[in-house]
C-alpha cells in the first residue's frame, strides 16, 4: 500500500480497512490478521495499527476476543451501511473535484452520461 | 506511559569544541523515532553519550531511570560499524564474540534474522556488500534483548531492496515495549513506521512532534523537515 505523505497514517489504514468491509472483501466474521502481521504488510509501526483498529472498533465495524485477535462484526446492517456510506461519499467526491475543474453543476449528470455511453461503445 | 530514556540540560565537548548544548529530551517506551538532523549536527554523538562509550558531558541521562553509564549500558543496544573486526574474521565468529560481551545475546533469534536477512554464518565479513553488512549489524543489535535500541544511519549508502527489508526487520524484531531511535539526514524509507521525529539543529534538541500530528496539519514530514533548512541552500 502506498501512502499519502500528508494525511495521518492511521486515518489511511482506517479507510483501506473500511473499504474492504464495504467491498466485502473482508466479510462479517472474518479474522483480521495479528495487528504485528498487519504492521508488517503496510510497512508501519504496530502503534498505528492499533490506533486504526481503535477508531474501527469505536465504530462498531471491528471487535477483539481476548487472546484471539481481531473480528469484522456480524452486524450485516452495519456493513451495508458502511456500503451505502461510500456510495454518497464517491459521488460526492467526484462532483466537488469536477466543481473545481469549473464544471456547473447542472452539466456534470450529462458528462457523466455522455462518458458512459462512449465507453459502453468503446467494449 | 514510562520513559524509557530521559535526558536533562546535556551538554558535550570534544577537544574543547561545542557539540552538543543544553539538550533535553524524553522518550516513552515503546516508540519508533527518527533522530533527523544534518550532517554534522550532533545526532552520532548524542547517540553516543547515550549510550555512555562517549563519557565526560555535563548534564543527566537515564536510561529505564538508571543515569550511572555503566547500569544503563545492559538496557539499550546501539549499532556497531564493525570496524575492528578483520575481513577474514566469518558472521558466526562476530556472533560468537557478541555472545561472551553481551549476556542479553539470544543466538537463535539471531540466527532467525539472518535467515530472514538472506545471510549466512560461514560468510566473510570481507565478501560482504555494503547493504549484506548493515543487514549483519542490524541482526547483531536485535539480537539482544534491549528497551533502547540505537540505529546510527543504518540506511546511508546502501539500495533500496536492503533498505526496505531492514525497514521490514525493525518491526518484526522489535519488543513491543523497546523504544527505537533511528538517525538518518534524510526521512526516507522510515517515514510511515516513525511515531515521533525529533529534530537535531545548532547542536541541540530544536523540536520533537508526533508524526501523524504534523500529517493532521495536512503537512508532509518532508516539508516539515525542510522548513528548518529553508534559505541556508
Amino acid at each position: 500500500m502506498k501512502f499519502k505523505d500528508n494525511i495521518p497514517i492511521y486515518v489511511q489504514i482506517e479507510d483501506y480497512i473500511f473499504l474492504e468491509l464495504a467491498q466485502g472483501k473482508l466479510k462479517a466474521g472474518d479474522k483480521l490478521p495479528s495487528v504485528r502481521a498487519l504492521a508488517v504488510e503496510l510497512t508501519v509501526n504496530v502503534n498505528t495499527v492499533q490506533r486504526a483498529l481503535r477508531e474501527l472498533t469505536a465504530q462498531g465495524y471491528i471487535y477483539s476476543k481476548r487472546g484471539e485477535g481481531n473480528f469484522v462484526t456480524e452486524d450485516e446492517a452495519l456493513l451495508e451501511a458502511a456500503k451505502r456510506k461510500l456510495l454518497v461519499s464517491e459521488p460526492a467526491a467526484f462532483v466537488s473535484r469536477m466543481e473545481k475543474l469549473g464544471v456547473e453543476r447542472d452539466k456534470i449528470g450529462r458528462i457523466l452520461e455522455q462518458y458512459l455511453q462512449e465507453t459502453d461503445r468503446g467494449e | 506511559m514510562s520513559k524509557t530514556l530521559e535526558i536533562k540540560d546535556l551538554s558535550y565537548r570534544k577537544n574543547s569544541k561545542k557539540i552538543l548544548e543544553r539538550v533535553n529530551l524524553s522518550l516513552e517506551a515503546g516508540q519508533i523515532v527518527a533522530l533527523l538532523g544534518a550532517n554534522g549536527a550532533g545526532k552520532t554523538s548524542l547517540m553516543r553519550v547515550i549510550a555512555g562509550v562517549a563519557k565526560h558531558y555535563q548534564g543527566q541521562v537515564s536510561v529505564c531511570r538508571e543515569s550511572d553509564e555503566d547500569a544503563r549500558k545492559q538496557y539499550l543496544a546501539m549499532t556497531d560499524n564493525l570496524a575492528y573486526f578483520r575481513d577474514s574474521v566469518k558472521i558466526k565468529d562476530v556472533a560468537a564474540f557478541y555472545q561472551g560481551v553481551y549476556p542479553d545475546f539470544d543466538q537463535e533469534q539471531f540466527e532467525q534474522i539472518l535467515e530472514f536477512m538472506n545471510l549466512n554464518q560461514d560468510e566473510k565479513l570481507g565478501a560482504l556488500s555494503k547493504g549484506m553488512k548493515e543487514k549483519l549489524i542490524i541482526a547483531l543489535t536485535f539480537a539482544r534483548r534491549a528497551k533502547l535500541y540505537l540505529l546510527d544511519e543504518p540506511f546511508s549508502g546502501i539500495d533500496l531492496m536492503s533498505r526496505k527489508k531492514i525497514v521490514k526487520s525493525l518491526l518484526l524484531w522489535k519488543p513491543e515495549d523497546a523504544t527505537l531511535v533511528i538517525s538518518d539526514h534524510v526521512l526516507g524509507e522510515v517515514a510511515t513506521i516513525i511515531d515521533e521525529v525529533v529534530l537535531v539543529k545548532n547542536h541541540s534538541v530544536l523540536e520533537q512532534r508526533s508524526a501523524d500530528e504534523i500529517r493532521e496539519q495536512n503537512e508532509s514530514l518532508e516539508e516539515w523537515y525542510e522548513g528548518f533548512y529553508e534559505g541556508e541552500e
